[in-house]
């Protein structure tokens, strides 16, 4: 039951423009206090997989990625819908969601009880190591500026710094403010800076007019079915292996595999016109890293995208804490919610297959009503969390920030990861040198967490050779 | 885009030196190990490093050829800005005083009436059941506790 709730809800989410699964995620957190651990867990992760397919809803059918990873989906999923084609892109992209998450979550099933046993030899070191691997790789692959992105992820890491220290248990920066001493909530920050901030910036532009398209046909021609089954293979795999990493985001695996699709393709010069691969490949690759993202954050406890960031905050309020003990301490949990991720995806099918039709009804709904609706359970959900007024302020202060942040074009991701995993690698970091008594070389001495860091060096002066100017005028010339 | 990136990263500086500064009230190094001064310090000299060179990178960058995208929004689009950030302050400043129920009610009446709605039908039932429907939901359904005002609504 919970599953079907947190599928309505997070296709609802993603439909809805102005809020992504992040947002949507924070706002829903409220809801889930009074369950039980496992019934909140896997309604939280049902709206998170839910959302990931209601974003291309909007994405075909206004052009409005209702979240990033949709961004791709609007190339061809609007072309198609123009040409009067809504029902297959539609349809494609659920039967395609279905399969990847499916095949990701038997996978997930496979891979994490071994990946949980090698992660407990991650001791202090090892564990900073991976989180710098984490932000590395959410800094490096990150919009336009590397020093931008920078800036934004050591910003997340200053405003994690904001209440009690992680080891010591001393007020820091709060200077005498009372609520501030749990610290800067991240749900606030997530609801201002996503979901506040995008209203302020949806506020400057003209108001959209939905395309009213037939959606009565909602299979491909069949000739299409052929090319949809290979791009729907590509793009699990694709997907799959990129939800295994850390810190990547939803919107890589998307891109990659429209990228593949194109490269493999017979006419890539299709592709933009309204091709259904240019669907089929990057909707499968969006929930089958979904459901592979869980990997690294039940057997790491590392979150892979801002979503899962918010995600694991739900674990910590529900008293869990994601990990390889969670599988020891918690094995109803973890099950539990891997067994909800199969019944999810089944689900979603169900749901979204024939109530394509109602979801774009929503989209009829004009924004001067739609965003006051938005606003109003952003004020729920920040206040909810500490029945504290200081917690909607701070929504506020954030959605300025968000505001302010996407005008200048500063990825907003790692900020967000940057404040989840602050007091973690605080923690980690601190306790390494008590360990080797102040001595840095412990990260060098220890293979992993060696090898680790090495790997975040590469990526960062991999991001920062590929935005070079020179590099970035050959590659757009490409 | 050069000149609100070059105040956006100065911005950034002050704000690493400030944190700096004040890491300095917190003890670097204790008989245990590192203190809860030795994060911010590193964190806050490394941010301000970054800034300085986004600073440095912007001012000496060449000017881009595109079209110059103002990065304020135009009169219009300010004022819906304006007016949604005033309604969000109104409903920090009194949603404890007057309650949840009146707050948003106030807040779901004026709102889409500014954004131009005239729809003298949808705009109180929309009010009402965002308000007093929303509170009874989560207050007496979800068992969340929301503000009761001085009115006792």
């Amino acid at each position: 039951m919970f599953a079907l709730i947190g599928c309505v809800l997070g296709t609802l989410i993603g439909v809805l423009p102005g809020l992504g699964p992040a947002a949507g995620t924070a706002i829903l957190i409220p809801i889930t206090f009074n369950l039980d651990p496992i019934g909140a867990i896997i309604m939280l992760a049902a709206i998170y997989y839910g959302a990931m397919y209601g974003g291309t809803i909007t994405s075909v059918l206004v052009n409005v990625p209702g979240e990033a990873a949709s961004v791709i989906t609007c190339f061809d999923g609007y072309q198609m819908a123009k040409q009067g084609r809504a029902g297959p892109a539609l349809g494609i992209a659920a039967i395609g969601s279905f399969v990847g998450g499916t095949f990701a979550t038997f996978a997930l099933m496979v891979v994490s009880l071994p990946l949980a046993s090698f992660a407990l030899r991650f001791g202090p070191p090892e564990v900073f190591a991976l989180l710098v691997v984490g932000l590395s790789l959410v800094t490096g692959l990150a919009g336009r500026s590397l020093l931008a992105a920078l800036i934004m992820t050591f910003f997340g890491l200053l405003l994690a710094m904001i209440g009690m220290d992680p080891v010591r248990g001393a007020p820091r920066f709060t200077f005498g403010v009372q609520d501030l001493y749990d610290g800067v909530g991240f749900v606030p920050v997530v609801m201002g800076l996503f979901g506040v901030g995008e209203i302020l910036v949806s506020m400057e532009q003209p108001i959209l007019e939905v395309i009213k398209t037939k959606l009565s046909d909602l299979f491909p021609k069949k000739k299409e079915w052929g090319i949809s089954s290979a791009a729907i293979g590509r793009g699990t795999i694709i997907g799959f292996f990129l939800g295994l990493i850390p810190g990547i985001g939803a919107i890589i695996p998307t891109f990659l595999a429209y990228v593949v699709e194109k490269k493999v393709s017979k006419h890539p010069e299709k592709f933009g016109t309204g091709v259904i691969e240019g669907v089929a490949s990057p909707e499968t690759a969006n929930n089958s890293y979904a459901n592979a993202a869980m990997v690294p954050l039940l057997t790491l406890g590392i979150p892979g995208s801002p979503t899962l960031a918010v995600l694991m905050g739900a674990f910590i309020i529900h008293g869990l804490t994601p990990g390889p003990f969670l599988f020891k301490e918690r094995p109803d949990v973890v099950w539990g919610l891997i067994a909800s991720l199969y019944l999810g995806n089944v689900i979603l099918l169900i749901l979204n297959l024939p109530l394509v039709g109602l979801w774009a009804k929503l989209l009829e709904i004009r924004y001067q009503y739609l965003y006051p609706g938005i606003l109003l359970f952003c004020i729920l959900g920040a206040y909810s969390l500490n029945q504290s007024v200081f917690d909607v302020s701070m929504m506020v202060l954030f959605g300025i920030v968000g505001y302010v942040f996407r005008k200048l074009d500063w990825p907003l991701a790692p900020a967000i990861l940057a404040l989840i995993l602050g007091p973690m690698m605080e923690r980690s970091l601190r306790t390494s040198l008590e360990m080797s008594g102040g001595d840095l070389g412990i990260f060098f001495q220890r293979p992993i967490s060696a090898v680790l860091l090495i790997l975040a060096i590469i990526i960062l002066v991999t991001s920062a050779i590929r935005l070079m100017p020179m590099w970035a005028r050959k590659e757009s010339k490409n | 885009m050069k000149k609100p990136w070059q105040l956006a990263s100065l911005i950034f500086v002050f704000l690493s030196l400030f944190v700096l500064i004040h890491s300095f009230s917190y003890s670097y190094k204790d008989r245990l190990g590192p203190g809860p001064g030795f994060f911010p310090f590193w964190i806050s000299l490394i941010t301000g490093a970054l800034s300085l060179a986004l600073f440095l990178q912007t001012t000496l960058a060449k000017p881009e050829k595109e079209e110059k995208k103002s990065f304020f929004p135009n009169r219009e689009g300010g004022f819906r800005i304006a007016f949604i950030l005033a309604s969000l302050a109104m409903v920090v400043v009194f949603l404890n005083p007057l309650g949840f129920r009146i707050s948003l009610l106030i807040f779901l009446f004026f709102l889409p009436l500014f954004l131009g709605v005239r729809n003298w039908l949808a705009i109180p039932i929309l009010a009402v059941a965002g308000s007093f429907g929303v509170f009874h939901a989560f207050y007496y359904w979800l068992k969340l506790p929301l503000p009761i005002g001085i009115f006792g609504i």
